[in-house]
């Protein structure tokens, strides 16, 4: 078992910097995820953790040991690909014991580890069978039980499960966290999917454009987010941001004032503002309520879930608004909708991004 | 409705073989018939113009008597064994252009530029390599051991001077195949090979070469096939000399029959069966293998 320490880690290829100086911390034991839009460098900071590639500069140590110029077998790291990356000509028994056989393990141990894998991941029927002749959650299980017998100190994913259906992803993501509660092992797992982020993570490390935009817990990221791109990356359905102006107020307070000139009075929270300040008012569409408040909208389209009914709207200076009402709410296409406010959940973020006021119900 | 159906299900039926008549038609004209000629030939004791006549086995109990046909029987055990060093030096050179560097598409080109010009081309070309007294070889032998050795004019070696002339293009086919079955790899699966610590050899051993396997086989069966039709390089480099020391059957079959001085077509006819059977031993094990593959597939 160990920690993940990154310091100052940089990666260029030829002229082209992909990650621009990451500083990250992870634990031992932890969950972490790494999550961001495609591109952001997420798989290559993975990669450069699993040896893959090679680090440009910074420091890496995993368990206290610098890293930068250690094998990826040397390093204590297992690593889920994308595609599996099964060897099609091998069985699954020898697929999993492949990298044990590799490294010189003993018969006896390689049989026993091999049986302790099958058995948790219930692989002990498809021992004898190819990977042409699995299925694409069975090869997820065997590509996981690769993982499994090496017995590394940190496993890393890439992206494994975006290859399955959405209900076999459902279930694994439930595997895997089971996985990581029986093995107490470091994982880090790399996903575009925010609801996976949020699902499995202890920690999700938040990344665009090859820096940390934030790292925190889940719930942390989704109350607390310090910038416009976490706020509307975290969260789904995505937050709202409507452009607007604040000034002080009276008691600390800020009001602000939309677009549309509807106005709404925020607690200041011990956070200061200069008069006709631009700002951006993020309020996340489960913080809405339909009927009852100070923003008119109309209505483009209503999606009847059930549960719960999600109203697509547009102010009056042209910006779109998601609401998420009640499941009994009506509003027809075209039809005018009044939207209550919850000051208390109303995020403020600056002309640069960066947020002035969380809208933190936890607190 | 009966008709319709009749009438849909015969043209299931048909088609296939309409399909397939020019192509089968063709492949019996010119294929299947002239085997079945030769074999009959083979029988007769016949100069080409005039009448043929019936002498059963009496050829190929010459054959067996002829030390000529002994000669091209071993050189062409010589070139069915040298030749498959292609495969493995194909396969060294196409790992070796199997990387990222600028230029490397050139690279690659050159590599495979033997395999596209005409084997009369590649026989002159080492021709003149081999050449007495202007070849570069002899220059280098005679420099290293102070005699001037004239590879083609030794019977001793001539055949082998043959042989790598021939290698030269068949190296470069075997490359482009072996290229071709790395470009299918999954990059993953190289990364993953590395975090299970195989490297270097071990690498290529468990997870490159079982990947391989098809350019393997076709590598094999062009390789077997080239070194048992070889004939153009022998005429062109040394016309079956020197003392007939290089020549193969299929030369040999030439020289008999259809040269300047050869119109033993019954004798020819009996060398051509001869070879057609070696090559049916080997074409056949390639298309059980097939056969078998298609199976389990």
């Amino acid at each position: 078992m160990a920690d993940v320490t990154l310091r100052a880690i940089t990666k260029s290829f030829g002229d082209v910097r992909i990650i621009k100086g990451i500083d990250l911390e992870i634990a031992d034991g932890e969950f972490c995820v790494f999550v961001g839009p495609s591109g952001c460098g997420k798989s290559t900071l993975l990669r450069m953790i699993a040896g893959l590639e090679d680090i440009t500069s910074g420091s890496l140590s995993i368990g206290g040991r610098e890293m930068a110029d250690v094998e990826p077998a040397g390093r204590g790291v297992a690593m889920v690909f994308q595609s599996y990356a099964l060897y099609p000509h091998m069985t699954v028994r020898d697929n999993i014991s492949f990298g044990l056989r590799m490294t010189g393990h003993k018969p006896a141990d390689i049989e026993a580890r091999l049986r302790r894998a099958a058995d948790m991941l219930q692989l002990t029927h498809l021992l004898d069978r190819k990977p042409s002749q699995l299925s694409g959650g069975q090869r997820q299980r065997v590509a996981i039980g690769r993982a499994i017998v090496r017995e590394p100190q940190v496993f890393l994913f890439d992206e494994p499960l975006s290859n399955l259906d959405a209900a076999l992803r459902v279930q694994m993501r439930t595997e895997i966290g089971k996985l990581h509660a029986d093995l107490r092992a470091t994982m880090i797992y790399v996903t575009h999917d925010q609801v996976e982020a949020m699902t499995m993570a202890g920690k999700i490390v938040v990344l665009n454009a090859g820096a940390v935009e934030q790292a925190g817990s889940p719930l942390e990221l989704y109350h607390r987010p310090r910038n416009l791109f976490v706020a509307g990356f975290i969260g789904s359905p995505r937050m709202n941001f409507v452009a607007g102006t604040a000034a002080p107020a009276a008691h600390g307070r800020i009001e602000v004032v939309l677009g549309d000139g509807a106005r709404v009075l925020l607690d200041g929270r011990g956070a200061t503002v200069t008069a006709a300040q631009p700002v951006t008012l993020g309020i996340r569409p489960e913080h809405l309520t339909a009927g009852g408040g100070g923003l008119r909208a109309t209505v483009r389209l209503a999606e009847y879930l059930g549960s719960e009914t999600m109203f697509y709207a547009q102010l009056a200076d042209g910006s779109g608004i998601a609401v998420k009402a009640d499941g009994l709410a009506k509003a027809a296409a075209g039809s005018t909708l009044d939207i209550g406010i919850n000051p208390a959940a109303c995020h403020l973020f600056d002309k640069d991004g960066v947020a002035v006021i969380h809208g933190d119900l936890t607190r | 409705m009966a008709t319709h159906r009749s009438s849909r299900w015969s043209q299931r039926r048909l088609a296939p073989w309409l399909f397939l008549a020019p192509g089968a038609l063709l492949f019996l004209l010119y294929v299947i018939i002239p085997i079945g000629q030769s074999v009959w030939i083979s029988f007769y004791d016949w100069d080409g113009l005039g009448a043929a006549t019936w002498i059963g086995l009496r050829n190929y109990a010459d054959l067996l008597d002829d030390d000529s046909f002994y000669t091209s029987l071993r050189n062409n055990v010589w070139w069915l064994v040298l030749y498959l060093l292609a495969i493995p030096a194909g396969l060294a050179i196409a790992l070796f252009l199997n990387q990222t560097v600028t230029g490397i598409r050139l690279y690659k080109s050159l590599f495979f530029f033997p395999f596209v010009i005409s084997q009369v081309v590649v026989g002159l070309i080492f021709s003149w390599f081999y050449a007495p007294d202007f070849g570069l070889l002899p220059r280098i032998l005679g420099f290293l051991t102070g005699t001037e050795t004239a590879i083609l004019a030794d019977e001793r070696y001539a055949t082998f001077g043959i042989i790598a002339a021939g290698l030269w293009p068949q190296i470069a086919y075997c490359m482009i195949l072996y290229l071709t079955g790395l470009n299918n790899i999954n990059p993953e699966q190289v990364e993953a090979a590395r975090m299970d610590n195989a490297r270097g050899f071990a690498m290529l051993w468990h997870i490159v070469l079982p990947q391989l396997r098809p350019a393997t086989f076709i590598a094999l069966v062009v390789t077997v096939i080239g070194a048992l039709r070889s004939f153009d390089l022998v005429s062109i480099m040394t016309a079956g000399g020197p003392y007939g020391s290089t020549r193969v059957l299929s030369y040999f079959m030439y020289e008999q029959s259809l040269s300047e001085y050869g119109t033993a077509m019954g004798y020819g006819a009996a060398i051509a069966v001869v070879l057609f059977a070696i090559m049916l031993v080997f074409i056949s094990l390639f298309i059980t293998r097939m056969l078998m593959q298609e199976r389990n597939a």
